[in-house]
């Protein structure tokens, strides 16, 4: 039994994976690992080293130096591999003489879990036009036939990057509606990346947070919602209450003071209660982006 | 869990891989048009206007020696589709590889499906031409004595001899196409101009190597002793060289992204 065919083994294993072009370092030492039947979040900045790291994954790119294992093999130049594999990629380029409907009919020669009545219904949905030229499409429309692929295709690993691109409330909608109710019926692995955080957070069951290359936070998302907490109310009483702690980040106007801190225990929730404090959770985007800014300060600092 | 579902196991069959290499195939021919239809069309149009000159000249040749027809032999006509397979084989290269990459094939089925590809449209526009080339012949140049597919670089040794010659040309064409637009994934536009570089020295080296030897009769005496369909067999080498030149270059190619 390989580690492939045993259900529990991780769908992807990277070890101290680092990509560089020419003297730019775009992933440096990356190691995590991607357990089967969940939903990823892959969040960082632009440039942050998404796309290329699911190009490393996917085996467009070459890595520099690390291992890299997908179901339990290398998939450079893996059939085996790949062909569990779909990579809805944001820039995707289709052949210049195609229309919409060419993507469709040769999408599933190369996909073995196609659905074909699946597709259709999100075409419609999405209400692709079919016979319009693909250079003729909007960028909205663009992402909705990356979205269909990627969804119909049924790979038990799937990659969306930034599937949304352009795409309207009501097509970002009925793609996350479609994923939730998909994903419940034919579980697989899924990596959504994006720098829109708020938009997919409550999809996500673990996030990866990349910033400049290195991998800032590998957990799961009730754990990172829950791992810090903002302290409102008058100004002395926050600045008395977070003496000592460690401070994410701090707000104020006027005599108000919105601070937020790690995760406090029930005793300590008590006591700012007493105190006339107020605890707001922190949502999944604002502790990400404090989180990525304190290290670029930090670094600044050492360097 | 059994080793019996296939689904279940990482190893895929030989007849599996088979087929992928041959979705690359179909993949190219999603839409036929590129291949089949604009080409075809093009190659009337060209031929309706040579028409339409051989009817001129037929015209003339009542005044004339008939010398005039007789030069179209020299009729360099039917040589765009030559040209135009090379840039539909570089187009499958820089456009189609990046695209098949996200279907998630492998390079090595990409490039054997696209070789496949390439051998079978050869084929194809091969036959096209030498029928063309015999209907010409047995009309006597579509009764007005023209040549579009019966020109003299096809050769003159019978129309087997053509649709070689034709099949080695489309080859060459495709493969030479592909080998080049592989360079210019692989390393850009520095491959590019490195490419380039060398091929104008080696070509500007050949020229001078034989101006100044004073070889050029002999290379004269080469092509002619040769004919059209030994050339056609010698230009298997160079064929050869970039399909194997482009295999390898391919395998560490990486998409624009």
């Amino acid at each position: 039994m390989t580690a492939a065919t045993n259900p529990t083994a991780p769908v992807v294993r990277v070890d101290g994976l680092t990509k560089r072009f020419g003297s730019f370092t775009a992933v440096d030492g990356v190691s995590f690992t991607l357990e089967p039947d969940r939903i990823y979040g892959l969040l960082g900045r632009n440039g942050a080293g998404k796309t290329t790291l699911m190009q490393l994954l996917t085996a467009q790119q070459f890595p520099t130096t690390g291992g890299i294992e997908v179901f339990g093999e290398s998939p450079m130049e893996n059939p085996a591999v790949l062909r569990r594999v779909c990579f809805v990629k944001e820039s995707q380029k289709y052949p210049d003489d195609w229309r919409v409907k060419h993507v469709f009919a040769s999408a599933p020669w190369f996909f073995d879990n196609w659905d074909a009545a699946f597709a259709e219904r999100l075409i419609q949905e999405f209400r692709l036009p079919m016979k319009r030229p693909i250079k003729k499409v909007s960028r909205g429309q663009l992402s909705a036939i990356g979205v269909v692929v990627g969804l119909a295709s049924r790979a038990p690993l799937t990659f969306f990057d930034e599937p949304y691109l352009g795409l309207d409330a009501v097509a970002r909608q009925i793609f996350y509606d479609r994923l939730l109710e998909d994903f419940a019926e034919h579980p697989r692995t899924v990596v959504l990346s994006t720098h829109l955080i708020d938009e997919v957070s409550n999809l996500l069951e673990h996030v990866l947070v990349i910033d400049d290359g290195r991998i800032l936070i590998d957990q799961d998302a009730e754990d990172v919602r829950s791992s810090a907490i903002t302290v409102v109310g008058g100004r002395r009483a926050v600045d008395a209450f977070v003496a000592g702690r460690e401070v994410l980040h701090r707000d104020g106007v006027g005599g108000l003071a919105s601070v937020t801190v790690p995760a406090l225990t029930d005793a300590e929730r008590r006591d700012a209660a007493d105190a006339g404090l107020e605890l707001a959770p922190v949502s999944l985007q604002q502790l990400i982006v404090r989180r990525t800014n304190t290290t670029e300060k930090e670094f600044e600092q050492t360097s | 869990m059994t080793a019996i579902t296939p689904s279940s196991t990482l190893g895929a069959p030989r007849a599996e891989q088979t087929n992928r290499i041959w979705n690359v195939v179909r993949l190219h021919l999603t839409n036929t048009w590129v291949i089949v239809q604009t080409p075809a069309i093009i190659l009337a149009l060209i031929f309706a206007v040579n028409y339409a000159i051989w009817t001129v000249l037929d015209v003339s040749i009542q005044m004339d020696s008939g010398e005039a027809v007789d030069g179209t032999q020299w009729s360099g006509a039917a040589t765009f589709i030559f040209v135009y397979m090379s840039v539909v084989a570089a187009q499958a290269i820089t456009v189609t590889f990046p695209f098949a990459l996200g279907y998630s094939v492998t390079r090595r089925e990409y490039y054997l499906g696209t070789s496949l590809l390439f051998v079978l449209v050869s084929a194809g526009y091969a036959v096209a031409m030498a029928v063309l080339a015999a209907i010409e012949e047995a009309t006597g140049g579509w009764g007005l004595g023209g040549h579009m597919f019966t020109a003299v670089y096809f050769g003159t040794e019978g129309g087997f001899a053509r649709l070689f010659v034709f099949f080695s040309m489309f080859l060459f064409f495709f493969f030479a196409g592909a080998a080049i637009a592989t360079i210019y994934m692989r390393w850009r536009m520095y491959g590019m101009i490195a490419f380039w570089a060398a091929l104008s020295v080696l070509l500007i080296g050949l020229v001078a190597l034989f101006t100044y030897t004073d070889s050029w009769a002999d290379v004269g005496t080469w092509f002619a002793t040769n004919g059209a369909s030994g050339v056609a067999a010698w230009l298997l080498i160079p064929t050869v060289l970039a399909a194997v030149t482009g295999y390898l270059v391919l395998r560490r190619a990486t998409p624009k992204n």
